[in-house]
């Protein structure tokens, strides 16, 4: 493609790397703070009770407790949608629930102090099947609800939001329909994406209302945002985000943790901090939605999907704070991925004795996608259809339009993925392996070897708002002034990027002001890989506004009339008809600076796309799955860093993606509602050291976004995955497997290897 | 972690007497890679006062072979075991166990006596005191065995009385393919256990005043198969689902001795006694070799959830008698 830029697709060292690899980056509990407490959450044991009382003389004697808050004495902070969620509450809702908090001068007297209080609870009945929750009699979470339903309105996403997907007549497309399909098909193991490092955040209240919060977050505006609605229009926070390890969308959700040092420092007039532990981030920290659709669908011979019909509960745990929004947005990916003129799916958000769900990438669409496909797949068999073929077939076309999350529609202004997805099935060897319905590629002794293909788009690539100023400094260095936090993907490095390209600048002269909104203006965040179009965009539209002014300062020394006249590089500028005619940008700055605003407004006439093809390798006399495998393929208009970009295309398997059909799930005992598997042991994770080959194929077809025509993928990586590895495990074995993750229980089951017999643990 | 005193040993002896002084209110460290996930979690009722450090004991980390048996110090670290030639040559099955555990890292620091003492993986007994409290059940003493009715995908499917966790250690499994026996120092001086009885259904053998000082081995006077097998979801890391160890002697195509042994099926390490005599006399085939996996299973009662380790056990047993390489 256009090869002529001098950073645009260009590997460029992160300007942080060197510090991160080597330990120099100070992440959030590296920061040293003066005057400094700690906290700590007692939590609770029950995953449905009322605390009856609570005594906390023993634990306030302790020497060193500065603070101890309870559902009594708690500031009145609530959230959620619909926000009915106390900080701390006298009821609790699952196992690990917040019941007190404390600060202390370290944070073993923390601990001691949370052994030293006393809670009386009266126990409730819980409920940990969604399906359980909506039946009359069954065990009412809050008063506010019925049914334990929430209301399917997204409030954030402004007056109206998808709530269901109908359109067309579904009963004359299954009248069409030469085959039609229909069961229960889940996505329902709320698989964790732990980044590396859990949620944890220092907060300072100075009385009455100046409140600044240090957090390991992904966002920084929408927090302060988020933060300000919880506390009170009048007071004012600032939010500082420095680097955070890793966050894949959960961290978005970290209010509680920073309502709790909020609180205390409130109580003690010093800075708390109050960081997660690995088990308190796996136990009560955000887990992925529970996703089952009771569904049924139509398909023509050609793989035209003539209906899709059915109910979808989305399983949130015991509240919601974006469930709403990852529902209308689902609703449009499906509409994106399945091209049907006849919908009525019907979607309900469940609230269980359990941890929350929330937001996790993929955000609705790779729940809803993980259980269609497999529904899909049973008209495919039926019909005897590739569903390489059907899948492309189905994707979203120029000419098509769909329902976005704000319930308007959309015409698809976008690209044919199918040229991408034929070169992905190419270095695949789709046409070779793929042997027709639950049939094997190969068979090796024990070992058989299957392929499946997955697919999944997002309109999100151009969501929200978000401005950026860059300033040109006298001495020709370039600020960008940006409240963007660096999270993982690099983009704050590509900020840098596109700024230097822009300006023509050496990029070491570009820099990034932290993540503060003190300083920065609005900006979303990462989310839905909006980065690319719409943080990047809000970045190039200040560098070009900073490019025009500093212009219109140089045009009267060189004598044009219009600033259009000249151009610049390496801080000089130039009159182009006469490019000896030049001045410095020292020259034009001379004791100032220009400041230019960009700001990018969302646009949902665009979607990106990502296919997985996997191989993997099941033994049929011990139930394992390998995955041996990965293509991923993708059209992302232009790169913009080509490592970022392989490194989010690499992320397919953990953070709850492909992996999620494979082995990580998080486990519920079924009748104590706590989680078993909070630790890095029994929440199977994948290590670097058993990676399946991996490959990418990145076409780049100039998208209709920003100069550069680039869109961004980096989201969505871990969404085609795990339906594609369902179904290439089924061909392995010639069964149908339904349920994630495919574990060895699953498939010696399936194979008829275990009789269901269960003969011990008498006493 | 809660505070304790932090206690350096220089003998065995002194491990005991220090234990003694404490009457049950301390625990022995060695590698600590077990050790302190249990004082970290603060899922037991008791915590212990002081944590007596045994690496300060010197000539503990031994590997030889002394007139009839081969000898093995506690403090043997298991990347020692790992790369050890003796063991490579004449006791693969030991070396080749040792490499299933955790990581690199771990190995780098967690010993053999480590490794047999550690406590159960079960999540119920291991659940930690952050998120929520810990969990009583009846290893700890007080109510029922919640793996019974709970999630028992890890559990026993055979041997477990009144609680279902299963024996963790890979090492107890390959010492006990080869006779191994365990011994054990206390205040009334040595005695011998066999490593199949080392564990029982809620603990282990060692007294509150006793130390593992050594694990001796009947030195195989004629060339054996040896083969260990381990069956995890993940390769480092996981503690096994189900392995084998498996030490066989062949004469002339007939099978003259062997030592079939499954682990974490349940609370000690298995003897497959009636897949042994099955196997002895006769030659290896595919068809022996089915018909003692059959065997080594006979008996085996899957609670609710675990019935597929059984299928995987037979298959590691088939695998390793016939020497099947992955």
């Amino acid at each position: 493609m256009a090869d002529n830029y001098r950073y645009i697709g260009k590997v460029v060292p992160r300007s942080d790397g060197r510090d991160i690899v080597t330990g120099g980056t100070l992440f959030l509990n590296d920061l040293p703070f003066r005057n400094l407490l700690y906290g700590k959450v007692l939590r609770s044991p029950h995953p449905h009770a009322v605390i009856k009382s609570i005594d906390t003389k023993k634990a306030e004697q302790l020497k060193g407790v500065r603070a101890i808050i309870t559902y009594e004495n708690v500031p009145d902070w609530k959230f959620g949608n619909p926000p009915i969620v106390h900080l701390l509450d006298r009821k609790v809702r699952y196992v690990g629930a917040a019941v007190a908090i404390v600060a202390a001068e370290t944070e073993s007297i923390c601990q001691q102090a949370l052994r030293l209080i006393e809670v009386e609870y009266e126990v409730l009945p819980a409920v940990f099947d969604e399906y359980e929750a909506m039946q009359p009699g069954a065990p009412q979470l809050y008063d506010q609800l019925t049914g334990n339903l929430l209301p399917l309105m997204a409030v954030n996403l402004g007056p109206t939001s998808a709530t269901e997907i109908v359109t067309g007549d579904v009963e004359a497309g299954f009248a069409e329909a030469d085959a039609v399909a229909e069961g229960s098909f889940g996505y329902d193991n709320i698989p964790n994406p732990i980044p590396m490092e859990p949620p944890g955040a220092v907060v300072h209240w100075e009385e009455p209302n100046r409140v600044t919060v240090w957090v390991s977050h992904q966002k920084v505006w929408l927090n302060k945002r988020i933060l300000t609605i919880i506390f009170g229009e009048e007071v004012k926070v600032r939010v500082i985000v420095g680097p955070c390890g890793g966050s894949f969308g959960s961290k978005t959700m970290s209010w509680q943790v920073q309502c709790y040092a909020a609180a205390l420092s409130k109580a003690t007039g010093q800075p708390v901090k109050l960081c997660y532990s690995k088990e308190e981030q796996l136990a009560c920290f955000v887990l992925r939605p529970a996703t089952r659709i009771n569904g049924k669908v139509g398909m023509k011979k050609d793989g035209t999907v003539t209906a899709v019909a059915g109910s979808w509960i989305l399983g949130t745990g015991y509240y919601s704070m974006t469930m709403q929004t990852q529902l209308a947005v689902g609703c449009g990916e499906a509409m994106i991925a399945i091209r049907s003129k006849n919908w009525n799916l019907k979607p309900a958000i469940v609230c269980t004795n359990r941890n929350s769900s929330g937001i996790v990438r993929g955000f609705g669409g790779q729940e809803l996608k993980c259980a269609l496909i497999p529904l899909l797949s049973l008209a495919m068999e039926k019909l005897n259809l590739d569903p390489f073929e059907v899948l492309k077939k189905n994707f979203i076309k120029p000419g098509d339009g769909y329902y976005w999350r704000d319930a308007q529609w959309y015409n698809y202004r976008g690209i044919d993925y199918s040229p991408a997805m034929d070169q992905g099935a190419k270095v695949f060897g789709w046409k070779d392996k793929w042997k027709g319905w639950l049939k094997p590629t190969a068979v090796k002794g024990t070992k058989s070897i299957g392929v499946g293909v997955g697919i999944h788009g997002n309109a999100d690539v151009g969501e929200d708002v978000g401005e950026a100023y860059v300033r040109i400094d006298n001495d020709g260095r370039i600020v960008i002034i940006q409240g963007l936090a660096e999270h993982g993907t690099g983009q704050r490095n590509n900020t840098l990027k596109v700024a230097a390209e822009v300006l023509q600048v050496p990029i070491e002269n570009v820099s990034i002001t932290p993540g503060d909104s003190l300083i920065t203006p609005v900006e979303w965040g990462p989310a839905g890989s909006r980065g690319t179009y719409g943080i990047l965009g809000a970045v190039i539209a200040a560098a070009e506004d900073a490019k025009k002014k500093l212009f219109e300062l140089a045009a009267p020394m060189l004598g044009a009339n219009n600033p259009e006249e000249l151009d610049t590089a390496d801080s000089v500028i130039w009159l182009k008809s006469n490019p000896q005619k030049s001045v410095t940008w020292k020259e034009v700055l001379h004791l100032r600076s220009v400041l230019g605003h960009g700001r990018f407004d969302a646009d949902y006439t665009l979607a990106n796309c990502m296919m997985s093809f996997v191989e993997v390798q099941v033994d049929t006399e011990t139930g394992k799955l390998d995955v041996l495998r990965v293509v991923n393929t993708t059209d992302a208009g232009q790169i913009i860093d080509p490592q970022g970009l392989e490194g989010q295309l690499n992320g397919c398997l953990g953070s709850a993606g492909i992996d999620s059909a494979v082995f990580e799930e998080t486990i519920l005992d079924p009748s104590s509602g706590r989680i078993l598997n909070a630790n890095l042991i029994d929440y199977k994770w994948r290590t670097t050291a058993e990676l399946p080959e991996i490959e990418n194929v990145v076409m780049e077809t100039p998208m209709g976004t920003h100069r550069f025509k680039a869109i961004g993928v980096g989201e969505i990586s871990t969404s085609p995955g795990p339906s594609a590895v369902l179904m290439a495990a089924s061909n392995a074995i010639g069964q149908w497997l339904h349920e994630y993750p495919v574990t060895p229980e699953r498939v010696l089951k399936a194979l008829g290897k275990t009789t269901g017999e269960n003969r011990g643990g008498a006493r | 972690m809660r505070t304790f005193d932090h206690i350096d040993v220089y003998s065995i002896a002194e491990a005991c007497t220090t234990l003694r002084e404490y009457q049950g209110r301390a625990r022995l460290n060695a590698g600590g890679s077990d050790l302190l996930t249990v004082l970290k979690g603060d899922f037991l009722a008791d915590y212990p006062e002081a944590v007596i450090n045994l690496k300060t004991i010197s000539g503990m980390d031994y590997i030889r072979e002394d007139g009839e048996y081969l000898r093995i110090g506690t403090l043997t670290r298991l990347t020692d075991l790992v790369s050890s030639p003796l063991l490579k040559e004449k006791y693969p099955v030991l070396s080749e166990a040792a490499y299933t555990v955790a990581t690199p890292q771990i190995r780098n620091v967690a010993t053999l006596g480590g490794n047999l003492c550690q406590d159960t993986r079960c999540w119920y007994y291991r659940y930690p005191r952050s998120i929520g409290g810990p969990v009583q059940c009846l290893r700890k003493g007080s109510g029922p065995c919640l793996a019974i009715k709970g999630d028992n995908r890890y559990h026993a499917i055979m041997g477990g009385k009144k609680c279902f966790a299963v024996c963790p250690s890979d090492m107890a499994v390959a010492l006990a393919a080869l006779d191994g026996k365990v011994i054990i120092v206390g205040p009334e001086g040595e005695r011998r256990v066999e490593v199949t009885d080392f564990y029982h259904p809620t603990g282990n053998e060692l007294a509150k005043d006793e130390v593992v000082r050594e694990i001796e081995i009947p030195i195989k006077r004629t060339p054996t198969q040896q083969s260990f097998r381990k069956f995890t979801l993940r390769k480092p890391i996981d503690f096994a689902i189900v392995s084998s160890a498996t030490v066989i002697t062949v004469a002339q195509g007939i099978c003259t001795d062997a030592r079939i042994v499954l682990g974490a099926v349940a609370p000690a390490p298995v003897r497959a006694k009636a897949a042994e005599e099955l196997l002895i006399g006769k030659p290896i085939t595919e068809e022996t070799d089915t018909a003692a996996a059959e065997k080594a299973l006979v008996g085996a009662k899957p609670l609710s959830k675990n019935e597929y380790k059984i299928q995987i056990a037979k298959t590691l047993v088939k695998q390793a008698i016939l020497g099947v390489t992955d």
